[in-house]
């Protein structure tokens, strides 16, 4: 998860957003120094880096997803190197494998005390809720907090969580990354100055419950009795094999092997040949989008990716460019498509599927399904793969020694006496002008 | 049907440009009659011409006393710590300046944030109807702009009139649901319609035009709604400090050309936006001002300022309390001690996080019905000094406390214009008196007057300022809306 999140990280680094936000934190300064991941000489004040790290991490949807809903590294690991960098002594790799996963567990509990957050959300985006305690959690973790310190930083953090879902699909959905990382970390930092919010924070609808309609808290066991079992283990993430939301994964998936069937009658594939596109796919308005003008839109289209996918036979980073958006054969391909929901398809990440049937102007039909897209947790990305992916991504800014030199430091981390070396190597940029 | 939006350079005529086609595919609202972007040509184009008098008299009392108070709560541990923590993490950025501490200086959103905290840190500052704390939200911020702008600083009618859109845009987005207009139960208001109004303050304050002011809204809806668990916790100020600083935050990120969702405030089915912090939500377009005419809500709806640093609900109890020790004192001796007391009824409005028997902290004292009843009635009134830790302790007050019971009676709703406070106290030779509030001295149906806003003002600026800034403040507020630049206002707050 790491490795996978910092390949996104640094391919996000070359977006627009994150360009905007890195202008804007500039007007801070402070003695401590925090990396932006990418960038060879770049520093901020570590809340700020873990800010805009954060926002390059989710700026394309291309981040790590899990189940129940939510993008459980990216409001984690910025915030845990930023921090750990303006330690006085850095933490050892194990150290910071233990905050990650602290930070990662803290949200899986909290996703599992309400039914609501199962399905595919309409109110408040996951991350942006349990992102940002997750974060808290983490950070408190590194920096040594006590008990009550390490509930005080979740009861500030909840101060700092919720926002709305309609901001997804627009340029600002990265930033409800970025703000869980940098406010989570904040969190930490005024406990351990003191700073106390509710100590039952968690146990009150009128708490951490405002965020949902039903919420039932349950008590964490403890490490150390014999009960405990990491959430992770027990429930896999999925990984993205290109930069949309996770539901269009299973419609990808089907519309490559409906044209497969196609091709594999017909000899090959001809757009014009197509009289209509038929998806099937879970209701969820946000990501229903027939003609997306934007990026941001197009990654959250059931129809652009379908359509994309019937064209190109692929899907890529690239498949999102302006200029991919804009093509002629594709706006004639979409407005072909219609979309059904139908009752049997529930909107949530562990149930879903999609199908996708192409009717020809003969009349002849191929259809296809998928209910398990490969990535997702229930067919997990090879290591091959999920190198590949990283060396794709990390190869857009790193040198190769950065890219090679982060693949072996996160390799060893738990053997890493310090975990310095792993921030020197996000630096090993491919110019050293920027 | 086709459609072939244009390829553009700029996103926002993208979308537009889809909008335009595709209206006829997917039935939405064109960009100008939505919502969203009513709020945003509103804030763009409103004039100072269209503040009409009494708005301008109200408003720079609000700005007054939120001076006052936020320069008292800079004494304030909680204060100190946020301080602290921003001088910690962040070099000093020579910019904007921290309430009533000379020569100290932060980043922008980081005085905002600070003074922010300050302005609340006590539970001193205005409240309003519906429910929220507004100025607290929006002063800091516009302060702390002005003080960076390059060149010319604003004028004082600028910033009066970006002041009251900040406090203008609280009050439209809460008459967009009915349960705003009840004391909260789940997300503290100044973090919902606060970090708006910081939003949109500062928009305006930055001239941006009407699109980057609906983008500045949609941003700080992602950076709003905090749970009203942290109410009566230490964590409460930063609230509004976070209003402040985050709404800021929108502002410039939007003056940058980040961009957010268009329909925000608007009703979208299955995609929550600004309502997602409602259960009932019906968003109205704003209308803007036409030639000469605008009502703003502070024109309709004025605010309530508090006498004593604690939740509005109890300055109630406070004056039906304190009317009775008038009544003991008058006829029985100079002072009320427990002996002479047998029991207290309170007839309050049904709000558990205002009722709370045996209070622990200053900030739980500042929420308990019961702590103010009693101070009120032994002391004839409740002050800041009726918080401190000494006074929390007294003998005489936990005496008193063991002898409260609470009643909730049907016709006393939890809501800031219609609930009452009633003190019921049973002596020990049998008399029972009792005192009633329908409304207290300060609610906005019995105004504070000028001289008590004054007072208040120096009884808190006076703690850390020398009494030339004292009064220099009072003038500058009170001629601000005659200011070629605003200088007088941001020089003299520390």
């Amino acid at each position: 998860m790491m490795l996978d999140t910092l390949g996104v990280g640094l391919i996000g680094t070359t977006t627009a957003v994150f360009n905007k936000a890195v202008q804007y934190s500039q007007c801070y300064k402070s003695e401590e120094k925090s990396s932006v991941w990418g960038k060879s000489s770049l520093t901020l004040p570590p809340p700020y880096a873990a800010f805009v790290n954060g926002i390059a991490v989710h700026s394309m949807d291309f981040d790590d997803t899990w189940h129940p809903a939510t993008h459980p590294s990216g409001a984690v690991l910025p915030a845990l190197l930023a921090l750990a960098e303006a330690m006085p002594s850095q933490p050892s790799g194990l150290d910071l494998l233990l905050a990650f996963n602290v930070g990662l567990e803290v949200q899986g509990r909290l996703l599992r005390f309400s039914r609501e957050a199962c399905d595919i959300p309409k109110r408040f985006h996951p991350p942006s809720v349990v992102g940002v305690m997750g974060s808290a959690a983490a950070s408190a973790k590194l920096l040594g907090l006590s008990p009550t310190q390490c509930t005080h930083a979740l009861a500030i953090a909840a101060s700092s969580a919720g926002a709305p879902l309609a901001n997804t699909t627009t340029q600002t959905k990265p930033l409800h990354i970025g703000n869980a990382a940098r406010r989570g970390l904040e969190a930490a930092q005024l406990a351990q100055m003191g700073l106390e919010g509710n100590p039952g924070i968690l146990d009150m609808d009128c708490g951490f419950g405002v965020f949902y309609s039903d919420y039932n808290p349950t008590e964490m066991t403890q490490p150390s009795t014999s009960g405990f079992r990491w959430t992770l283990e027990d429930q896999g993430i999925a990984v993205k094999r290109f930069p949309a939301h996770l539901g269009m994964h299973w419609v990808v998936d089907a519309a490559l092997a409906a044209r497969a069937k196609l091709e594999g009658r017909v000899g090959n594939f001809d757009p014009s040949q197509i009289r209509e596109v038929t998806l099937r796919v879970p209701p969820s308005k946000y990501i229903n989008c027939p003609f997306p003008a934007t990026e941001h839109q197009a990654r959250h289209s059931f129809q652009f990716n379908a359509c994309s996918a019937l064209l190109d036979n692929n899907m890529m980073v690239g498949s999102f460019s302006e200029d991919q958006i804009g093509r002629p054969a594709l706006k004639e391909l979409l407005a072909k498509v219609k979309v059904e929901s139908p009752e049997d398809n529930h909107p949530s990440f562990d149930k879903m599927y999609c199908e996708v049937a192409i009717e020809t102007q003969q009349g002849q039909s191929y259809a296809a399904r998928c209910d398990t897209f490969y990535g997702h947790w229930r067919k997990p990305l090879s290591h091959e793969d999920l190198l590949e992916k990283f060396r794709a991504n990390a190869s857009t800014v790193l040198s190769s020694e950065g890219v090679e030199g982060t693949i072996d430091a996160i390799g060893d981390l738990e053997r890493n006496r310090d975990c310095a070396s792993l921030g020197s190597y996000l630096k090993k940029t491919v110019q050293l002008n920027e | 049907i086709l459609c072939v939006p244009q390829k553009t350079i700029r996103p926002l005529c993208a979308i537009r440009g889809m909008h335009k086609s595709a209206v006829e595919v997917l039935e939405r609202p064109a960009p100008e009659d939505t919502v969203t972007a009513s709020f945003g040509q509103f804030i763009s184009g409103v004039k100072p011409q269209h503040l009409s008098s009494v708005v301008l008299h109200r408003s720079k009392r609000m700005v007054l006393d939120s001076i006052g108070v936020g320069l008292l709560g800079s004494t304030t541990d909680v204060f100190e710590l946020a301080l602290q923590h921003c001088q910690h993490m962040y070099a000093p950025d020579d910019i904007s300046s921290v309430y009533g501490r000379r020569g100290t200086k932060l980043s922008p959103t980081l005085a905002a944030f600070v003074n922010g905290v300050a302005a609340h840190s006590m539970d001193f500052d205005d409240t309003w109807h519906p429910a929220t704390h507004p100025s607290g939200a929006v002063l800091p911020a516009l302060l702390a702009l002005s003080e960076r702008m390059p060149g010319n600083k604003p004028s004082g009618l600028d910033f009066l009139l970006a002041f009251n859109v900040g406090i203008e845009i609280q009050g439209r987005l809460m008459r967009f649901s009915n349960e705003a207009r009840n004391i909260p139960k789940k997300f503290h208001p100044p973090s919902v319609v606060g970090t708006m109004g910081s939003a949109a303050a500062c928009a305006c304050l930055l001239s941006l035009n009407a699109s980057q002011c609906s983008h500045a809204l949609a941003i700080a809806a992602s950076l709003s709604g905090a749970p009203m668990a942290n109410a009566a916790t230490q964590s409460k100020p930063l609230h509004i400090g976070n209003a402040s600083r985050l709404g800021l935050e929108a502002a410039q990120l939007a003056s940058r050309g980040l961009e957010a969702s268009p329909l925000v405030l608007d009703a979208v089915t299955g995609v929550a936006g600004f309502s997602a912090f409602y259960e009932d939500y019906m968003p109205q377009p704003l209308t803007s001002p036409n030639g000469e005419t605008h009502t703003f809500l502070l024109e309709e709806q004025d605010m309530g300022f508090k006498r004593f640093p604690a939740h509005l609900g109890m300055h109630w109890v406070a004056d039906a309390a304190a009317a009775v020790h008038k009544f003991i004192v008058g006829i029985e001796s100079n002072t009320v001690s427990p002996a002479q007391i047998q029991d207290i009824m309170l007839r309050v409005p049904h709000s558990k996080y205002i009722n709370r028997p045996f209070p622990e902290s200053e900030h739980q004292a500042r929420h308990s019905f019961q702590f103010n009843a009693c101070t009120a009635l032994l002391d004839g009134e409740v002050t800041v000094e009726s918080f401190s830790p000494a006074a929390l302790r007294r003998p005489e007050l936990l005496s008193l406390l063991s002898r409260v019971s609470v009643e909730h009676p049907h016709d006393n709703p939890a809501n800031f214009d219609r609930m009452y406070g009633e003190v019921e106290v049973t002596l020990v030779g049998g008399d029972v008196l009792k005192g009633r509030c329908d409304t207290f001295y300060g609610h906005w149906r019995n105004p504070l007057t000028n001289e008590s806003l004054r007072k208040k003002f120096r009884n808190n600026a006076g703690v850390v300022l020398p009494p030339e800034n004292v009064e220099g403040l009072i003038e500058a507020v009170e001629g601000l809306d005659e200011l070629e630049d605003c200088t007088p206002l941001l020089s003299q707050l520390q």
